[in-house]
């Protein structure tokens, strides 16, 4: 794995968070940790890059946020998964589909 | 949707900055907190989850700087902070600030005061609807005048042309309420207000059954003149009034604003050209060789110069065929109204130009000096950007808040040059130059579009001296700045970029000063100058009997009364009269042809000369003196031989030797007529012209109501006017005086030019005198401090005064010396511009040259002076002891 993966596919990143969020909303930690799951290890995000991320994804209007409870009583910002958010999600998993598509027919051609 | 969202954000990350703040602060905290907790509970001692905590992520404040960079508005932000930095350091040295504005307004202000003068004279159009379908016609070459008959030809054969008109200036004695007042109008034809094209402010204005001969006695007067004249009188149409004597009815205002089609002349009052004989005394209508006025045309939307222009050859090709003896070689073109037709045009465009040039030359200086002081700040700072650059900022993040630096001054510096320009432009508007013609200057009022071209002009010197440090800055090692912190072991061994840049500032500087002492010395040579008439001790009288209802033997019969009674006035000492005097502006020229010739086309003609109708006694009381032969005499009537005195141009023309006294020439109309005298040379249209040939005919022979009276005394001014007054207003009260006062009154209009120029040349001059003095001083001294504790090292070792100076300021002097030279090259080279204007401008002048090489000199040594002495009075102890 190279030192900073997120770093290099900007879009994931914001495809990963949104994914996360499908399941209901999370803290920051939260949404962290459910990456590293959903990917298996492979993407640990710092948050030196996911906080950037969740607040442009904010202004965006992608996903909103509150403060709230954390599972064990901490104030926490919670972020939840908004229309247009959803709409992001569906639009970039198609894309995303499409790269991958399109990679894998690249490294298979001879 | 998104885009309000994004609106909303980027408003609360503006103006909500702490509380969005405050929640992230408690959101990272929150988090770290959350992942200690998280590692505890996987087993780990606490301080040991602290860290590894802390580690994973990576520093609570670099987090927040992260999230803060990736803000709607964060560039905004980050901008906000880095004026306010730059406030913070102009607040700090408050002197380099003030210094840098005032340089830079006086900079900027001398380019929009141009630009404002050049917009309002040359590249605005008319205040009229359509203004770019409207054109004048003027002769290919030689003076701005038509003959009514040439534009009669153009306006009837046309096809292209929706109206075509002409008009002549014209001052009249306009009557109204009892009161006779002189007043500038202009006579015009019928088709004048369709080229206009404007709407009437009350009642309507003249039409084409005006003009139908005889015209109709209807006036149209201004809107300034319905102001000032009729008290703003709502019933003013229909006022019976008397011009020139003549009954008139006033039909119509023009609306406010209308100043005619004329820029720089306020006319007020429009009467129709066909009464032209009835109001000036003599029938020109019908001349063909008379060329006396103005014409300006309308053409039809859709069609082209080019089009136009080879339908004027057309026409005027056939004219010239019809009439080969008057129409000869007959061409017009094209060309924009407004300056005098376009007279003017070709004169202003080429003086604004070039002084545009220097303003921009000072502009440049400006910046290159501003760019030398940034470019040393910067300098100064190496230790400061390094540190930035080794925390992480980036080159780019530095060389914006030295631009946002620069943008600040050259803002405020382009505010206070906005207030400066406001200023001299309304003053020069509100001005009237002094003459007696209807002159103001009301239409280069300045417009709002003005604060733009500052504003431009500010923005392009903010990023032209902005961006002098930007190669020392993409160059900075922040380990070797660090290092060598404050030993600056370049300064003084390698040529830097803020040397040449003082080079070529004072060879900029030196270019506006050469231009400054050309123009100087003009104005001395032109002051000086031998005019042919001396104007000191003189008063000039002048109206036009013609106003009064005069003509002819009436005229004639008054003057030489007039000449009896003032004559008789105690302390007279010589009077005379003519119809017009030398430099007057309305100077008439004529074609002269040789004894043998018989063919009278223009182009068979010996050459034109300046011709004057003139009373016996006119020369001595002008003081023209008479070298030859005899004056004219109240014998010469139209009954004898026709005679003239001619000056020493005409007769060396004319047969090459100044033995004229006797001999013969032939006027256009083929009479010959006898040279009785022969007169010094003079000036006689401009100040800096060539020596013209000029006849004097005795106005015995033939009349003229046109009267310019000459009385040379010895006795005060004042009261000479009143006497002189009084005799004009005892035999006809209702003769309106055009002007009575000193002759050199009148004459200031033909110096007016060279002054304006040497006032704004004299201005750049001593601006860039005072940029260069400034530029030499502040590097010089910049030089000596960095290399202070070098060179008293160099003392204590015991070198002489002449090597530590040579050591510390042996390049500033070559770069002196050598940007001096270059700029005085190109100071010689520019001013053959000049000679448009001064008389016999020329740098080639030993005198000029010596005196700006002295003044650099001067200025060069000046500027030194403090460094030198701050350098040979530094006591080595001290200065090593404190470093």
């Amino acid at each position: 794995m190279s030192p900073e993966p997120t770093s290099l596919l900007q879009g994931t990143l914001d495809l990963l968070i949104l994914k996360s969020l499908i399941a209901g909303e999370m803290h920051g930690l939260g949404i962290s940790r459910r990456i590293q799951q959903i990917t298996g290890g492979t993407f640990v995000v710092k948050p030196g890059s996911l906080f950037p991320a969740l607040h442009r994804m904010e202004e965006e209007g992608w996903i909103s946020s509150f403060w709230g409870e954390s599972e064990n009583n901490r104030r926490a910002k919670y972020y939840r998964l908004t229309k247009p958010g959803r709409k992001q999600l569906e639009a970039e998993t198609e894309r995303w589909g499409r790269i991958t598509w399109a990679i894998a027919q690249a490294l298979e051609a001879s | 949707m998104p885009l309000l969202v994004k609106a909303r954000s980027f408003l609360r990350n503006l103006f909500l900055s702490r509380r969005v703040d405050v929640d992230l602060d408690q959101e990272v905290r929150s988090h770290l907190e959350m992942m200690i907790a998280e590692k505890i509970r996987a087993g780990m001692p606490p301080h040991e989850a602290q860290r590894a905590a802390r580690i994973e992520l990576g520093g609570v404040e670099q987090v927040k700087e992260q999230v803060r960079d990736s803000r709607t508005g964060a560039f905004l932000d980050s901008l906000l902070q880095d004026l306010r930095f730059a406030l913070r350091q102009m607040h700090r040295s408050p002197g380099f600030a003030l210094t840098a504005v005032l340089i830079l307004a006086l900079g900027i202000a001398a380019n929009v005061i141009v630009f404002g003068v050049l917009q309002a004279l040359v590249l605005r159009q008319l205040d009229v609807p359509h203004a770019d379908r409207v054109m004048t016609l003027q002769p290919k070459d030689g003076g701005p005048f038509v003959s009514n008959p040439e534009m009669r030809d153009v306006r009837d054969s046309n096809t292209l042309f929706s109206a075509v008109a002409v008009y002549e200036f014209q001052d009249f004695g306009l009557e109204a309420n009892g009161v006779t007042r002189p007043l500038w109008g202009c006579e015009v034809s019928g088709q004048y207000f369709e080229v206009v094209g404007i709407k009437p402010f009350l009642g309507r204005l003249l039409e084409r059954v005006d003009n139908d001969h005889p015209g109709s006695e209807a006036a149209v007067i201004s809107w300034s003149a319905w102001q000032s004249d009729f008290g703003a009188d709502p019933h003013v149409v229909g006022t019976k009034v008397r011009i020139n004597k003549h009954p008139y009815t006033i039909v119509g205002v023009t609306p406010q604003g209308f100043r005619g089609t004329e820029k720089i002349a306020q006319l007020d009052i429009y009467v129709p050209m066909a009464n032209e004989a009835s109001l000036d005394g003599f029938n020109w209508l019908e001349s063909r060789s008379y060329r006396n006025l103005f014409s300006v045309v309308r053409m039809k939307d859709g069609v082209t110069m080019p089009q136009v222009q080879a339908e004027l050859n057309t026409i005027t090709a056939r004219v010239a065929r019809q009439y080969p003896k008057e129409e000869e070689g007959l061409a017009l073109k094209l060309a924009r109204p407004g300056l005098i037709g376009d007279f003017m045009g070709g004169p202003a465009r080429g003086f604004l130009a070039g002084v545009m040039g220097l303003a921009g030359i000072v502009l440049l200086a400006a910046c290159a000096n501003l760019g030398s002081l940034f470019a040393a700040r910067t300098a100064d700072r190496a230790r400061e950007i390094a540190i930035r650059m080794a925390i992480g900022s980036s080159r780019w993040r530095v060389l914006r808040q030295l631009l946002v630096e620069a943008f600040v001054i050259s803002i405020l510096g382009g505010a206070c040059a906005c207030a400066l320009a406001w200023m001299a432009l309304t003053g020069l508007a509100g001005w009237h130059p002094p003459t007696r013609y209807p002159l103001n200057l009301l239409f280069a009022m300045p417009q709002p579009s003005l604060i733009l071209i500052a504003f431009l002009i500010a923005v392009l010197a903010g990023v032209l001296f902005g961006l002098m440090p930007l190669r020392q800055i993409f160059k900075t090692d922040p380990n070797e700045a660090i290092k060598s912190a404050g030993s600056q072991s370049a300064a003084g061994r390698r040529w830097a970029l803020r040397d040449v840049l003082l080079a070529a500032q004072i060879a900029l500087c030196c270019v506006t000063i050469t231009a400054a002492f050309v123009s100087l010395r003009g104005l001395g040579k032109a002051l000086t100058m031998d005019l042919g008439f001396n104007p000191k001790n003189a008063l000039l009288t002048q109206f036009d009997l013609s106003q009064a209802a005069y003509t002819g033997d009436a005229a004639d019969h008054f003057q030489r009364q007039l000449l009896e009674r003032v004559s008789r006035i105690p302390g007279v000492e010589a009077a005379g009269y003519a119809n017009s005097t030398p430099l007057s502006g309305d100077t008439l020229v004529s074609t002269v042809f040789s004894q043998q010739s018989v063919d009278f086309r223009p182009s068979n003609s010996a050459f034109y000369a300046y011709y004057y109708d003139i009373s016996p006694g006119y020369l001595t009381a002008a003081g023209t003196p008479l070298l030859a032969g005899r004056d004219v005499s109240f014998t010469d009537t139209a009954k004898t031989p026709p005679v003239a005195v001619v000056n020493q141009e005409f007769a060396r023309r004319l047969f090459r030797s100044e033995h004229a006294v006797g001999r013969y020439f032939k006027n256009g109309d083929g009479v010959s007529i006898q040279i009785v005298g022969i007169v010094a040379d003079g000036k006689y249209f401009t100040t800096s012209e060539d020596p013209e040939a000029a006849a004097f005919f005795p106005i015995s022979q033939k009349a003229n109501t046109s009267t310019a009276l000459i009385v040379r005394t010895r006795r005060d001014t004042a009261d000479m006017v009143a006497a002189i007054r009084g005799v004009v207003r005892d035999l006809d009260s209702a003769v309106p005086i055009r002007e009575l006062g000193p002759w050199n009154n009148q004459l200031a209009l033909s110096f007016f030019p060279i002054q304006v120029a040497t006032v704004a040349l004299g201005i750049f001059g001593a601006f860039g005198l005072l940029l260069s003095v400034a530029g030499t001083f502040g590097l010089a001294s910049y030089t000596v401090s960095k290399r202070l504790r070098e060179l008293s090292i160099r003392v204590a070792l015991g070198a002489q005064a002449k090597q530590i100076l040579s050591a510390a300021l042996g390049r500033m002097l070559i770069l002196l010396a050598s940007g001096s030279i270059v700029g005085m090259l190109l100071g010689v080279a520019a001013s053959r511009l000049l000679s448009a204007i001064v008389y016999q401008a020329s740098a080639h002048d030993p005198f000029v040259l010596a005196a700006v090489a002295c003044t650099t000199v001067l200025a060069g040594s000046l500027s030194v002076a403090g460094p030198v002495r701050r350098v040979l009075h530094a006591d080595p102890a001290t200065l090593l002891r404190e470093q």
